[in-house]
């Protein structure tokens, strides 16, 4: 083992495992660094500021935490979990559990997940996209559904009412568009990927009562996929210039820099928009659940235990440790007092008196009704990146215009899925 | 006389053999794991013969690959050629050679530049609502100009940092070996009352025809390598209009499939292919 990766437990942090003793009175005794492999969080960044607090836990581990964005960060994390194995905890997300789980990438969390840590707290919608056959795979950095998120001064201003149908949504957004004023209707997501032009258009697949497979037939090339597409590609014509081929980034810095009347987006947004730091309409944005029938897009990214690096017990139990400490009760209640909105995952810290009194009773009503409409939207499968990724770049092409014939681009992706089922029997 | 011959053959046989382990193990793993089924989640693949090169053959993404990486070797080797030579006589014409001097700092800034850096930086730029190339069309028609997005401008629109980055610093190459050249071909032709861009046409440049095939294939090379350029511009859009064969082979080992046979064979026959090109081109201009 290298020095780096190099974690030796001992007797009495196992004992502590088994005993359940509370974690900050007796530490643990691990040693060397915990590398981990994430994507920008302003949540992890804050966690660095109280390396010493892990390492007297721990009794004597430290921890080094690498940054990718989110596409590099999945392509690394696959390459790395799939050959050398040099991180012993690893950022995922609702998209690739599967692929983890089932490779044996990744450790089952809760083996390795003292129960001081409280799991069951976390947010029941992002536990569910943790899960995968019947077990748990990462502890929840951030996550959550999908919010209407809408200018307030320019839908009172055109006498609109926020929308709460489909329909009404789509006219709002037609009249709300005013390029030669600067102002779009909606900020879309026409970046390819599973995690991107995919994730938004989900919603409307899903909505209209479109399935992805039948066992392992595809089901998902009918009238519900063609009128998702429609639907999709008509909104495109009023969303902002730059998210024909953007992403989450685009998509909120269009809205936040005040050039967007309204849009549906994962939850996160609304942390953004209403701070006067990172956003220039702070003060005149509000928030709804998605018009019906639109479902939210349920999704959670988090922290797991990496196979490889971590090759005998005492280090996952380790790496478990530093997971569990990551995502605890106490650096939730500290994000909460750094106003990292988009970081908080659970029940107890979004229903406290302080999330109350820094953002009020609407965004809690919010959550908890968008709660009640947010699904799994994908297709929960080892598969489902290739998929998704492959209906990416057919559904880009669709907005760019390379190609027009929507039924074409789906019976392609339908000969891909086949092909996809049969080469993984 | 003996240990005077050996002594070559000491000194380059552990640099040699370094190279040869470097280079050649994994050439030869990735010709063999290409006829393979590997995928990054089933490590433990069967031969599969070849299958994976008979694949590609029918997967538009492969073939409009090849069509996008020859165009962008075409694009990016001319204009940079093109850019510079023009650029470097203009220079070498009309600047005085200290002021040439003080542009030929500024003309290696942009080469010196990290690729991934100077591509955050274009990109931006190009952003069809904040960015500043794309400022005057907006505020001159009132209509956003979005050159990333649309597939008849992507390709080129990325091929122009590339040109900016090398065609500049080839300039001032370019400016160098003129520099280098005796006068008295220039002098004589002047006596002759030849044209300025006579002179250049069939003095100065075929004098200095080696070395500019030199930075022909010094580019050529350069341009196949062209993976970050395109992944931070475009990743490969829109669609599928900027993806590049090494752009393809990689996503389909990394991003999205994990099928590391499928990109090996792809990488297989681009080694092929260059190696043959690359040598044709060499024995030609030979």
């Amino acid at each position: 083992m290298t020095k780096a990766k190099t974690l030796v437990s001992s007797i009495a942090f196992a004992c502590l495992l088994s005993t359940g003793l509370t974690t900050v009175a007796v530490a643990a005794e691990c040693s060397g660094t915990i590398k981990v492999l994430a994507q920008p969080r302003d949540g992890l960044t804050l966690l660095e500021d109280y390396k010493s607090e892990f390492e007297k836990l721990s009794g004597g581990a430290s921890f080094e935490i690498d940054y990718l964005n989110e596409n590099d960060r999945r392509a690394k994390t696959k390459a790395d979990a799939s050959t050398i194995g040099k991180y012993n905890v690893y950022y995922i997300d609702e998209a690739n559990v599967a692929l983890f789980a089932s490779a044996g990438w990744v450790a089952p969390l809760m083996d390795y997940y003292p129960a001081d840590y409280d799991y069951a707290d976390f947010d029941p919608g992002r536990q569910k996209v943790a899960t995968y056959d019947g077990k748990v795979w990462f502890a929840p950095v951030t996550g959550g559904g999908d919010l209407m998120v809408y200018r307030k001064d320019l839908l009172e201003a055109a006498g609109i009412a926020p929308p709460k149908t489909l329909d009404e949504y789509v006219a709002a957004v037609k009249k709300l568009n005013q390029p030669d004023q600067g102002i779009y209707g909606t900020a879309l997501r026409g970046q390819r990927g599973s995690g991107a032009n995919v994730w938004r258009w989900m919603p409307f697949f899903k909505g209209f009562g479109g399935n992805w497979f039948d066992g392992k037939t595809p089901v998902f090339d009918g009238e519900q996929a063609v009128k998702a597409t429609e639907t999709y590609l008509e909104l495109f014509k009023y969303s902002a210039p730059g998210s024909q081929t953007g992403g989450w980034d685009e998509a909120v810095g269009a809205f936040t820099s005040g050039q967007v009347a309204m849009l549906i987006e994962s939850t996160p947004l609304v942390g953004m928009a209403i701070d006067p730091k990172s956003s220039k309409v702070a003060g005149k944005v509000g928030y709804l659940p998605p018009p019906a029938p639109l479902t939210g897009g349920g999704y959670g990214h988090g922290l797991a235990i990496g196979m490889k690096a971590n090759k005998d017990e005492a280090s996952k139990a380790c790496a478990g440790l530093f997971v569990a400490w990551a995502t605890s009760k106490e650096n939730e209640a500290r994000r909460l007092e750094a106003g990292q909105f988009s970081e908080l995952n659970r029940t107890s810290i979004m229903t406290s008196p302080k999330f109350a009194e820094l953002y009020g009773p609407d965004l809690g009503q919010a959550l908890a009704d968008t709660g009640k409409v947010t699904a799994v939207n994908f297709w929960q499968s080892p598969q489902w990146p290739d998929l998704g990724d492959r209906w990416g770049i057919i559904l880009e092409e669709l907005i760019t215009g390379t190609r027009s014939d929507i039924k074409e681009g789906l019976d392609e992706l339908d000969g891909f899925a086949k092909d996809l089922v049969a080469r993984s029997q | 006389m003996s240990q005077k011959n050996s002594l070559p053959a000491v000194f380059l046989t552990p640099a040699m053999g370094i190279l040869a382990v470097l280079a050649l193990v994994p050439t030869a793993y990735a010709i063999y794991i290409s006829f393979q089924n590997r995928e990054l989640s089933r490590p433990d693949g069967s031969l599969v013969g070849f299958a994976n090169y008979i694949d590609l053959f029918s997967d538009r993404r492969f073939i409009n690959a090849i069509g996008v990486s020859l165009t962008w070797e075409a694009v990016t080797v001319g204009m940079t050629l093109l850019i510079a030579v023009g650029l470097g006589i203009l220079l070498f014409e009309c600047v005085s050679p200290r002021t040439r001097n003080l542009l030929a700092l500024l003309f290696l800034v942009p080469v010196i530049l990290p690729r991934v850096s100077a591509a955050f930086v274009w990109k931006f730029a190009f952003h069809p609502l904040y960015g500043i190339a794309t400022y005057p069309y907006k505020a001159i028609t009132g209509q956003p100009l979005d050159l990333l997005s649309n597939p008849a401008t992507a390709l080129a629109t990325v091929a122009l940092v590339d040109v900016w980055q090398w065609g500049l610093f080839f300039a001032v190459i370019v400016l160098k070996l003129l520099e280098t050249l005796p006068p008295q071909p220039f002098e004589a032709a002047k006596l002759d009352h030849a044209r300025t861009w006579e002179i250049y046409a069939f003095i100065a440049l075929p004098m200095l025809k080696a070395p500019l095939i030199s930075l022909a294939f010094v580019k050529m090379i350069e341009s196949l390598r062209a993976f970050d350029l395109i992944y931070v511009m475009t990743r490969g859009g829109p669609g599928i209009a900027t993806e590049t064969l090494d752009m393809y082979a990689f996503s389909q080992g990394f991003i999205e499939s994990g099928r590391i046979s499928y990109a090996s064979s792809m990488a297989v026959l681009m080694m092929i292919a260059t190696s043959i090109a690359f040598t044709f081109i060499w024995k030609r201009v030979q």
